[in-house]
């Protein structure tokens, strides 16, 4: 048997997790409200965030956007694999660490596969400027499942050997029924999750299309949960098939309908990858690497998240010939009769 | 079959790695070069090749073209099964994947694989040098499914003594039953394919050993630009340069786009 890290809690602790779902108001009511509000209301300074999608994947865009102009302190960021969520909201950093602040990550992979590595992230981990912990995408996404299953722990066959164990707050240790050793993750329980779906009702029942990323998870383990949808349907519509439902209502605070809300990234059935945009973010953050100012990613957030009122204002900015085409591209992977 | 005069140093990855994997196997499929190999396979001699990604798709026929992200929507359409990242993990740990295959940045005579950082660790951990993407799911991968096939671009710095970081888990030391006792599942590393040749692992000391140089390497070139002794097998061949053909599929038909095998 092997101790590892000291451990300590970085969001709720399994009790306290517990206690928050004991006291919430579980009715299904009507939440729809402004995106605005809803991060005002539901995301604090200090909080564990849990970030839904995978990789540039129905990330939730639109509301790392909001938080930005909303500024938020000392931020823990917890997911498995993530590209554009945690870009902006570092980049916010990037620019003014008065406004927005991210203390620390715990994640599994922070790039963008074929679009490259993130500069946000070499950018704050280089200087030292958050607090690392690495896992596997398997061990993040265990550990909100053990949130959601309202454990305190969950064995599974990794990390073991190399260097994560060290880099992280599992345990290794002997398995009681086979005597092997086996690795003991504890449960992520965040104090909010923030989830970008394919459809919705205004009480919070959700579908998804595509990979279900580990978005059920994150958003059963965590005290609160934000969505934003593609498409706000009726409840009858959403509850003609039950078993689709992929996120059920009272796990859910906040629905806000936001038409490409993970957008320059993909959602499935609605719109493929901008390349382009994706490259022009990094590209205004890159130099910051090289330790030129942060003007150029000044200008960016200055163009479309400060000098914006809301999301919609961040769209207009692309043609509608590009939002068109990145909509045909998806209509290509998913072909359906109109 | 004609052989192809101007292939490029991925697209010569691209052809090894497609011809490791097997029909009617299940693979595990990482982002990049993994992904043109297995739709190259697919379309070959592998025509029954199950390739699993770890957004959650299981099977997909990838007939809308290529995937630039392990979660892509070109994964799904298809596919027999698609839930999430613990449903494929799941998969893997209870022996579904016959064969993963992972790229990195760094490696070991032992296979173990680094793609989380540069600089010094546990020292330099949270101020590291160059900091790498991260596992993603490659150390699961390795940890988990049967065998491991690995692609690294061949570099002295890449192919260290000693790693800075060891991400993902393979032969570890290499002594005997090192994954078991480590309480690892699956056979650990079973080749590897650079940019200069095809190497396997020597069975008692779990050591990288040369197989295939590639054309216009020899042992000597490649031991040369390796940061650690290689073992060289007894048969070592040279591996049969790609055909035109496979190498115009990779370029009109898998990645027309230059996504992840570019044209220099």
């Amino acid at each position: 048997m092997e101790n590892n890290a000291e451990m300590y809690w970085t969001g709720l602790s399994p009790d306290e997790a517990r206690e928050a779902l004991v006291n919430k108001d579980k009715s299904m009511r009507d939440k729809r409200m402004s995106l605005k509000e809803a991060v005002d209301k539901f995301i604090k300074d200090g909080d564990n965030v849990g970030v839904g999608g995978f990789v540039n994947i129905r990330q939730p865009i639109a509301i790392t956007h909001e938080m930005v102009r909303h500024g938020f302190k000392d931020l823990t960021l917890s997911w498995q694999s993530a590209g554009l969520g945690p870009d902006y909201l570092a980049g916010a950093m990037m620019v003014d660490d008065s406004h927005f602040s991210i203390k620390r990550v715990e994640i599994a992979y922070w790039a963008h596969e074929s679009f490259g590595l993130s500069p946000m992230f070499r950018y704050l981990a280089e200087r030292g400027k958050i607090e690392l912990e690495d896992w596997s995408n398997y061990n993040m996404s265990a550990r909100f499942k053990a949130g959601s299953m309202g454990l305190p722990f969950i064995p599974t066959r990794g990390p073991m050997a190399g260097d994560i164990p060290s880099s992280c707050r599992t345990k290794i240790m002997d398995c009681p029924f086979t005597g092997r050793p086996i690795a003991l993750l504890p449960a992520s329980n965040p104090d909010v999750a923030i989830i970008h779906v394919n459809a919705a009702d205004k009480y919070g029942n959700c579908i998804i299309r595509g990979t279900d990323c580990t978005c059920a998870e994150i958003a059963m383990a965590s005290a609160r949960t934000i969505i934003t949808c593609e498409q706000l349907v009726s409840h009858e519509l959403i509850t003609s098939s039950p078993k689709e439902v992929g996120i059920p209502f009272p796990a859910v605070d906040a629905v806000v309908e936001v038409p490409y809300g993970a957008y320059p990234g993909l959602c499935r059935r609605h719109y493929y990858f901008n390349g382009d945009h994706i490259r022009e973010l990094h590209a205004a953050a890159a130099v910051m690497c090289k330790g030129e100012p942060a003007d150029k990613l000044k200008a960016y957030y200055d163009k479309y998240i400060f000098g914006v009122e809301s999301f919609e204002g961040f769209l207009e900015q692309f043609p509608l010939s590009k939002l068109l085409a990145d909509q045909k591209a998806e209509a290509y992977n998913c072909e359906r009769l109109a | 079959m004609t052989a192809s005069t101007d292939y490029t140093a991925q697209e010569i990855i691209v052809v090894a790695g497609a011809k490791i994997l097997e029909n009617n196997k299940i693979v595990f499929v990482g982002t990049g070069l993994p992904m043109v190999a297995a739709l190259l396979a697919k379309r070959t001699h592998a025509p029954g090749l199950i390739p699993v990604f770890e957004a959650g798709a299981v099977g997909p026929p990838l007939e809308v073209g290529l995937p630039i992200s392990v979660g892509d929507s070109k994964t799904i359409t298809g596919a027999c099964y698609a839930k999430g990242l613990n449903a494929a993990f799941e998969m893997t740990q209870r022996g579904f994947a016959d064969f993963d295959f992972i790229g990195g940045a760094e490696v070991d005579m032992y296979g173990n694989l680094n793609s989380t950082m540069i600089g010094d660790f546990p020292g330099g951990y949270q101020t590291p040098k160059v900091r790498l993407p991260g596992s993603g799911g490659a150390s699961d991968m390795a940890a988990s499914c049967e065998r491991t096939i690995l692609i690294v671009p061949h570099d002295k710095r890449k192919f260290s003594e000693k790693l800075q970081y060891v991400t993902s888990p393979g032969h570890l030391d290499g002594s005997p039953n090192a994954r078991f006792k480590a309480g690892m599942q699956g056979k650990g590393p079973y080749r590897v394919i650079t940019t200069k040749g095809i190497f396997d692992f020597e069975e008692e000391s779990k050591r990288m050993r040369l197989i295939h140089t590639f054309p216009g390497e020899t042992v000597e070139s490649i031991q040369a630009n390796t940061g650690f002794e290689l073992l060289v097998a007894d048969n070592v061949s040279e591996f049969t340069a790609p055909t035109q053909e496979e190498v115009r599929m990779i370029r009109e038909d898998i990645d027309p786009n230059g996504a992840f095998v570019k044209r220099a």
